[in-house]
């Protein structure tokens, strides 16, 4: 196994998910909503990014809109859409609570699935957008991989500070008093409703962002890559790092991702043992969640380390 | 506590380290299997993982290239674009793989970028998507023909059959809406009536709801281009749901197993079943299947003769070129393929290029030569279910679309 690849695959994913986690662990752990259609909002981004960036519609394309745009354009607007996607979502269900926005929440994932495997012209249906670009960033002779785990870390850090600035201003402490008793907040005049509308759209942003840079990654966009799993895969990853704390999320993520690789980064020279292989992973998974969850173990680092913010 | 925990953790992970395969010695060149062993392709990644270990088994037996013997790295994508990028990085970043075979249609179309990137050659032995038919030909082949041949011959068996009216089933997926557009057009040029072009999302517990329409214009036949999983169900509830006439599918469907998923009684004297095939009839492909009954004790399955062609044209390419890269891949393939002495196996062609000689590799599947995008163009047969096993009934030889 080749570790200086397996720490560059590590990083680009673990800091590009932890972007997803961290705005997951506002919007519940201090806004006290259960978002599970988290995956909406990245496929928005991706999507977006490469509408913007595709070329027009050539040959046997079934897409509608290439706008042949800069990447940054791209980039911006991802996280445009993603805001915007979440208004559009947000107004409508985020008078709903606990268990009853969770369910509507995954139901309007669902949909855009949906929508975006049968509606040909956004982005090819099931085939999806191939070949999307990337941007022509070459510093000397750093290969891609570096730079865009480079752009993953970057990312990260620029989330979790916003993140901390919000949370550490009055309005981060308006926050927490209504995830705590929003009765109380409203009765010392806090806009309960706007309030959550407000973290779930702001929340959103980053995730637009990383949906983008997924996609420059990935140069691919088809409906198959945004599928639940990707919102179980943040949630599970936030309960292994432990709620509540902006650490334990970047945690939770790091260590799924690199049990992740390091299960497939190892080389399997028959088939037979690839096909074992692929069985064994999710057996494996299981144990390892079990014995993490039992122990909590990322949870007392971060507490350890750091108050909750 | 914690430092137990933890201590355990990295045992776990010591563990399945410890399980790490070798590092690539300097004679040796890396040749990585990318197919679907999970999901529901998963029975045609084992054949064409299978058929790769068998040619590479030969090429080595032959005393390998002057790059060294082929060694594989075998990874499962499950089909999964991402899961396939992930897995192709690591390939060519981590293992040094020059070349990457028997990706599925949507795994192979997410990485003609990456194949061109980072100069590694992508060869598929059965992704017959047509978007291939764009972005093919450098760095990008494949050893069957497009998705459009598949349409025609299903078009051409419809027609034969003289059916008048025939309904479309096809999975929302690219792999099955291309081929059943060919066929739907042949259909519609011919005059037989099309009575439903019914797309249905995969992954359902029941197609009840599809199928209400379909069934009750009564078809004489149902053209089927789905997965194994959803196939399955689709059989078993039109024919709960009254349905009579008979059965077309795709490729998808083509394997044995669906006889005890299915059950026979519902298939047997009235299903047929279409994909690319080998030319049976050619010495090469003869001599392919004696080969592999000697290794394995089975015949070869189908994209058998197509995946073990993959290996021979890549060890072919790398002899040639004398370059142990994707780029000295790439730059020979083509004419390995075609012009110059016949040769049909890898001994051969070594011996020929020591001689000086240009050669032409005629393969198990075919003669093998690219056009422009990197594609061949193929042959196809039709098969029966009889008595709970396909059985040949008709061949469409590459020349019956001319």
């Amino acid at each position: 196994m080749n570790f200086e690849a397996l720490l560059v695959a590590v990083l680009t994913f673990g800091c590009l998910f932890s972007v997803l986690t961290l705005s997951l662990n506002l919007q519940y752990a201090r806004g006290g909503m259960i978002n599970f259609g988290t995956v909406a909002y990245f496929a928005v981004g991706a999507y977006a990014y490469a509408i913007v960036t595709q070329e027009p519609p050539s040959g046997l394309d079934q897409y509608l809109i290439g706008l042949n745009g800069p990447w940054w354009l791209g980039f911006l607007v991802a996280g445009a859409g993603a805001a915007g996607f979440a208004i559009l979502t947000g107004w409508p269900t985020l008078r709903l609570r606990g268990e009853y926005l969770a369910l509507t929440t995954f139901a309007f994932a669902e949909v855009l699935h949906s929508f975006l495997l049968n509606e040909r012209g956004i982005g090819n249906g099931s085939v999806g957008l191939a070949n999307v670009e990337r941007p022509g960033i070459s510093w000397a002779d750093v290969p891609d991989s570096y730079v865009f785990a480079a752009a993953a870390l970057l990312l990260m850090l620029a989330t979790i500070i916003v993140y901390r600035r919000i949370l550490a201003s009055p309005y981060g402490r308006a926050m927490d008093a209504v995830r705590d008793d929003e009765m109380a907040a409203e009765a010392v005049g806090k806009d309960v409703a706007r309030m959550r509308f407000e973290v779930f759209v702001i929340s959103a942003v980053p995730i637009g962002f990383a949906g983008a840079l997924y996609a420059m990654i990935t140069t691919l966009v088809s409906p198959d890559l945004f599928t639940a799993e990707v919102t179980f895969f943040v949630w599970i990853a936030l309960v292994l790092g432990g709620e509540r704390t902006m650490l334990g999320a970047v945690l939770g993520t790091i260590v799924l991702v690199t049990f992740q690789e390091v299960v497939r980064g190892i080389p399997f020279e028959t088939v037979r043992s690839a096909q074992i292989a692929a069985s064994v992973e999710h057996m494996l998974t299981g144990a390892i969640f079990v014995i993490i969850l039992r122990w909590q173990i990322f949870e007392r680092i971060s507490i350890a380390r750091s108050q909750p913010a | 506590m914690l430092k137990r925990s933890i201590h355990r953790i990295s045992l776990v992970a010591a563990t399945i380290i410890s399980g790490a395969a070798t590092v690539t010695h300097a004679d040796e060149v890396t040749v990585g299997v990318l197919v679907p062993l999970t999901g529901e392709l998963g029975e045609f990644g084992e054949i064409v993982a299978n058929a790769v270990e068998l040619g590479v088994a030969q090429v080595n037996a032959a005393g390998g290239t002057s790059c060294g013997m082929l060694r594989t790295v075998v990874a499962d994508t499950g089909g999964n674009p991402e899961l396939g990028i992930r897995e192709a990085t690591k390939m060519i970043e981590a293992e040094g793989a020059v070349a990457l075979l028997g990706p599925t249609s949507g795994v192979m179309v997410a990485l003609v970028d990456m194949a061109k990137r980072t100069e590694t050659v992508v060869i598929s032995p059965y992704a017959g998507t047509i978007t291939l038919n764009e972005l093919g030909g450098d760095f990008v082949y494949r050893t069957v023909s497009s998705d459009l041949g598949d349409g025609a011959a299903s078009g051409l068996w419809l027609t034969e059959r003289g059916y008048r009216t025939v309904a479309f089933l096809v999975q929302n997926e690219e792999s099955t809406i291309s081929p059943a557009q060919v066929a739907r057009t042949k259909l519609e040029n011919a005059g037989i009536e099309l009575t439903d072009y019914v797309i249905y999302n995969p992954g359902q517990p029941s197609y009840q709801a599809e199928l209400i329409s379909v069934l009750a214009n009564e078809p004489d036949a149902i053209y089927l281009a789905g997965g194994q999983e959803s196939g399955v169900t689709v059989i078993k509830e039109a024919t709960a749901g009254g349905f009579e006439g008979e059965w077309l599918f795709t490729a998808d469907l083509a394997v044995p197993e669906i006889f005890d998923a299915a059950g026979a009684e519902l298939l047997n004297g009235r299903a047929y079943v279409e994909f690319a095939d080998a030319d049976n009839s050619l010495p090469e492909y003869k001599a392919f299947e004696s080969l592999h009954m000697d290794a394995t004790g089975g015949e070869p399955g189908p994209f058998s003769a197509n995946s073990f062609d993959m290996v021979n044209l890549v060890a072919l390419s790398l002899e040639s070129s004398g370059e142990c890269s994707g780029t000295g891949i790439n730059q020979t393939i083509r004419d390995v393929a075609d012009g110059g002495e016949a040769v049909s196996s890898f001994a051969e062609g070594k011996a020929a290029l020591a001689e000086g000689k240009d050669i032409n590799y005629e393969g198990a599947s075919g003669p093998l030569s690219f056009d422009e995008s990197g594609t061949v163009s193929g042959s196809y047969s039709i098969q029966a279910a009889q008595e709970g096993q396909w059985v040949n009934v008709r061949f469409y030889p590459a020349s019956a679309f001319e």
